[in-house]
């Protein structure tokens, strides 16, 4: 079936196969978001409580957050839900190539937000000497972004994954074949994990705290290194090879990963709110 | 700014037309956290501030379920699904909050 003919008939919004007439897939998905929010919700409720009550000891959380920073971050994940829409509306329109680009995209923004997380985390630990044991605040909010930081890791991997499935081919699976796959998922890995583990804290060092470009090549040369030999192979192991097993039937695949994608944002949208910009309005209890 | 998608036409499938929907609510989204930002800063008083910045952050919320996550066009099934959810979560952080505000709750060490 040509892309275009597929457009024309398929009907991303109704499934006549099942009784609901929502793709189980999908409707699986939003059944799973939706205890998802109670367990965020817990979360939030626990350190909003501790702020409004803190014990003596907190640190004050303006004087230790980058709210510059957070928001970078904060737009950041929101264009990455914008490219991540844009993968499941190029799988829809039977676009392969504009839904790995997309796809890639939206890894890439999600690597920086993992990157600045890292980088905000490292600068508690080590310069505000903030701890997840040693205050109420400190245990509470690493709590509730290092989950959500551990969601978004989870996305970035399942969009990899969803990437590397793109190219899976359309006749018999060989050993080979199978082989350059785990290869394909290694090298993936590696690059999104030297991007946000070594080279956008590095890059925030360097551009944000002043750290110079001495110590940022000192820190970083061999994982730039690493990331530039990832990024050649993962462009090697991309290139076209014959017809795949990709298609416009796979959109509810994409969708549904991208609504685990948008729901990351959304959670962050009300964390930012909650745990970062009402801090600077209503500073709460004592200062310590 | 028009938000309403157009009909399918030959040639010119909701999957084309949604991409320019797409555009303009992430540029939405951009400006309103922006403003967020710059609110923080602003000498208003708090209850108008704390107001705001609410308001703001649910409507970001609402543009990103229902247009990126397809609510807007997907059954209605979804969008009760996904808000019993909330309403869940939203009465456990009130209840939480409620719980934790009355006088013998509040931790001793917390003395006001």
């Amino acid at each position: 079936m040509s892309s275009t003919a597929a457009t024309a008939t398929l009907d991303h919004h109704h499934d006549p196969s099942t009784t609901t007439g929502i793709p189980n897939k999908k409707l699986l998905l939003w059944a799973f978001l939706a205890s998802d929010c109670m367990f965020f919700g817990t979360l939030i409720s626990t350190h909003l409580v501790y702020r409004l009550h803190p014990p003596p000891g907190n640190p004050v959380p303006t004087q230790v957050f980058n709210i510059e920073l957070t928001s970078f971050s904060t737009f950041v994940l929101l264009m990455s839900s914008l490219m991540m829409a844009l993968a499941v509306n190029a799988i829809q329109r039977g676009d392969l190539k504009a839904m790995r680009v997309s796809l890639l995209a939206t890894v890439f923004c999600g690597c920086i937000f993992l990157g600045c997380q890292v980088s905000e985390f490292t600068t508690f630990v080590e310069v505000k000497h903030v701890t997840i044991t040693n205050s109420i605040f400190g245990s509470t909010f690493f709590t509730l972004t290092g989950t959500h930081g551990t969601h978004v890791a989870i996305g970035v991997l399942w969009l990899g994954l969803m990437y590397i499935r793109s190219f899976k081919p359309a006749g018999e699976i060989t050993g080979g074949r199978m082989l350059r796959t785990v290869v394909h998922v290694a090298v993936f890995a590696a690059a999104a994990g030297l991007l946000f583990v070594f080279i956008v804290p590095g890059l925030i060092s360097l551009f944000v705290e002043g750290s110079g470009l001495g110590a940022f090549v000192h820190t970083t040369a061999l994982p730039l290194g690493g990331e530039v030999a990832a990024l050649a192979l993962l462009a090697w192991l991309g290139r076209a090879a014959g017809p795949v097993d990709f298609a416009v039937a796979n959109a509810n695949d994409v969708e549904s990963m991208g609504l685990y994608w948008h729901f990351v944002d959304i959670v962050w949208i009300v964390i930012f709110t909650a745990v970062y910009l009402l801090e600077y309005v209503l500073p709460a209890g004592p200062a310590h | 700014m028009d938000l309403a998608l157009p009909p399918d036409t030959p040639g010119h499938s909701s999957a084309q037309s949604r991409y320019h929907v797409y555009v303009q609510v992430a540029m939405i989204l951009a400006v309103i956290t922006g403003v967020e930002l710059l609110l923080i800063f602003l000498p208003f008083p708090k209850a108008l501030l704390i107001s705001g910045l609410v308001t703001l952050s649910a409507v970001k919320f609402m543009f990103v379920i229902f247009f990126f996550m397809h609510l807007r066009w997907d059954k209605v099934f979804c969008t009760i699904l996904f808000f019993i959810g909330l309403v869940l979560a939203g009465g456990t952080m009130w209840a939480l909050h409620s719980l934790f505000s009355v006088a013998n709750s509040i931790p001793l060490t917390f003395q006001p």
